[in-house]
């Protein structure tokens, strides 16, 4: 019973797990009347199944754990294992341009999404002392080349230092579905602000936007082909004020 | 088309899938939580012309498999993985438990590649296609796999008409 057959009768499977129909399936409807064996090996795998539903049907009655909710509406896209450096090289393949990818875009409004994604980076980075940066501002000109090619747009690093802001490095984010890019600065106090840049693939722009969470206030809007968000823990007016000066370095 | 609200709609049957894979009601919920996380993720990765249940399926199956692997590393052993050896295998069902607690344990007898295999079938009605495309492998191997899991099965349960408490000659 445990080795198969090599004369099973393969057919039989197929007819108890309906994946035979029309005239075949006529035909062993036909056989299986004449054939009290093969019927009662049918049944008895129909019972299998008929258990298995029974014992195991009653969990799709059961309300949903909130720990899977959370899940759902939590987003954990910030890391930087290999598939999702991979899903960010799907993507270019893909094209960014393809609308079934649009299609799959969630329906909130993605200035604020971005924000929310670009917040949760923050915290998650900024925190980090060695690895701050997947690419430091030594290495700049490879940085902005690299990045600009998985955003799919030219992007600049803007320069802070009139704010005492010194440019640290960047790296790749994987937001949500799409690739985002990471700008971290420190001043000399070590506090430390994140840009976050990504491609805006609704046709909407917005004014600068300002939202809070825990200590971080983000600055963010939507423009042209990007979207941007600032991040820092800071106050409203000094984030603001940062977000134009990022502001008109994209301008130029 | 929302990508998070289809997939809230197959919660439960991720669930349901789940439970039967690991037979244990937290390690199932675990198992839902990492494929929600890794499905919202890896969205861009689905095809919409296929089946949303069958993909989340291929997304769980796998974290699940990978789960094994590492318990295997690690010199755990959940199940038995060679049911030639039948009295390792066919262990006497205790008496008194009722014919579904003898299903699952049955269930859970058997070895991975045949439970996931007669879990997709049988009680998620998954065509063999999607369960070959699910599992990674040929249809032929799904079909003989089924077999298998479908005569231990009847050997372990018998037909369920009285307990069965059939031993091993």
């Amino acid at each position: 019973m445990t080795e198969p057959n090599h004369n099973e009768d393969w057919s039989l499977h197929a007819y108890a797990d309906g994946e035979i129909a029309g005239s075949e399936g006529r035909a062993l409807d036909e056989r299986l009347a004449e054939d009290p064996e093969a019927r009662a090996k049918v049944e008895a795998w129909r019972r299998q199944k008929a258990w298995l539903k029974e014992a195991f049907d009653p969990v799709l009655d059961e309300p949903v754990p909130a720990q899977i909710k959370a899940a759902l509406r939590h987003r954990r896209g910030f890391t930087l294992s290999p598939w999702a450096i991979a899903a960010a090289l799907a993507l270019l393949i893909i094209g960014a341009g393809a609308g079934w990818f649009a299609n799959l875009q969630m329906s909130a409004p993605q200035a604020k999404q971005f924000a929310d994604l670009a917040i949760e980076a923050h915290e998650i980075y900024t925190h980090e002392n060695r690895h701050a940066v997947e690419v430091a501002a030594s290495d700049g000109d490879h940085l902005t080349t690299w990045l600009s090619k998985r955003i799919g747009q030219k992007l600049v690093v803007p320069d802070l230092t009139a704010r005492g802001y010194t440019f640290m490095g960047g790296r790749l984010l994987a937001a949500g579905a799409q690739p985002a890019a990471q700008l971290m600065y420190e001043d000399q106090a070590k506090r430390r602000i994140t840009i976050f840049v990504a491609a805006n693939q609704t046709n909407k722009e917005t004014a600068f936007l300002v939202t809070q969470k825990d200590n971080v206030t983000a600055c963010y809007w939507l423009d042209g082909p990007l979207g941007f968000v600032i991040a820092g823990e800071t106050g409203r007016e000094d984030i603001v004020s940062l977000a134009h000066l990022v502001y008109q370095s994209f301008e130029m | 088309m929302n990508f998070r609200t289809d997939l809230t709609a197959e919660l439960p049957y991720l669930r349901r899938f789940a439970r039967a894979l690991t037979g244990d009601p937290a390690l199932a919920d675990d198992l839902v939580q990492d494929c929600v996380e890794r499905a919202l993720v890896k969205s861009h990765l689905y095809d919409p012309t296929r089946p949303l249940r069958a993909w989340l399926y291929t997304v769980l199956r796998n974290i699940h498999v990978s789960g094994l692997r590492r318990e295997r590393r690690a010199g755990i052993v959940k199940t038995v993985d060679d049911l030639s050896d039948p009295e390792v295998m066919l262990k006497p069902t205790q008496e008194g438990e009722t014919l579904l607690l003898q299903v699952a344990s049955a269930l859970d007898r058997l070895p991975d590649q045949q439970r996931e295999v007669m879990i997709l079938v049988a009680l998620e009605d998954m065509s063999y296609r999607d369960v070959a495309e699910i599992t990674g492998v040929p249809v032929g191997t799904v079909m003989s796999r089924l077999s298998r899991a479908r005569g231990a099965l009847r050997e372990l349960i018998g037909e369920g008409a009285k307990p069965s408490l059939r031993r091993v000659k």
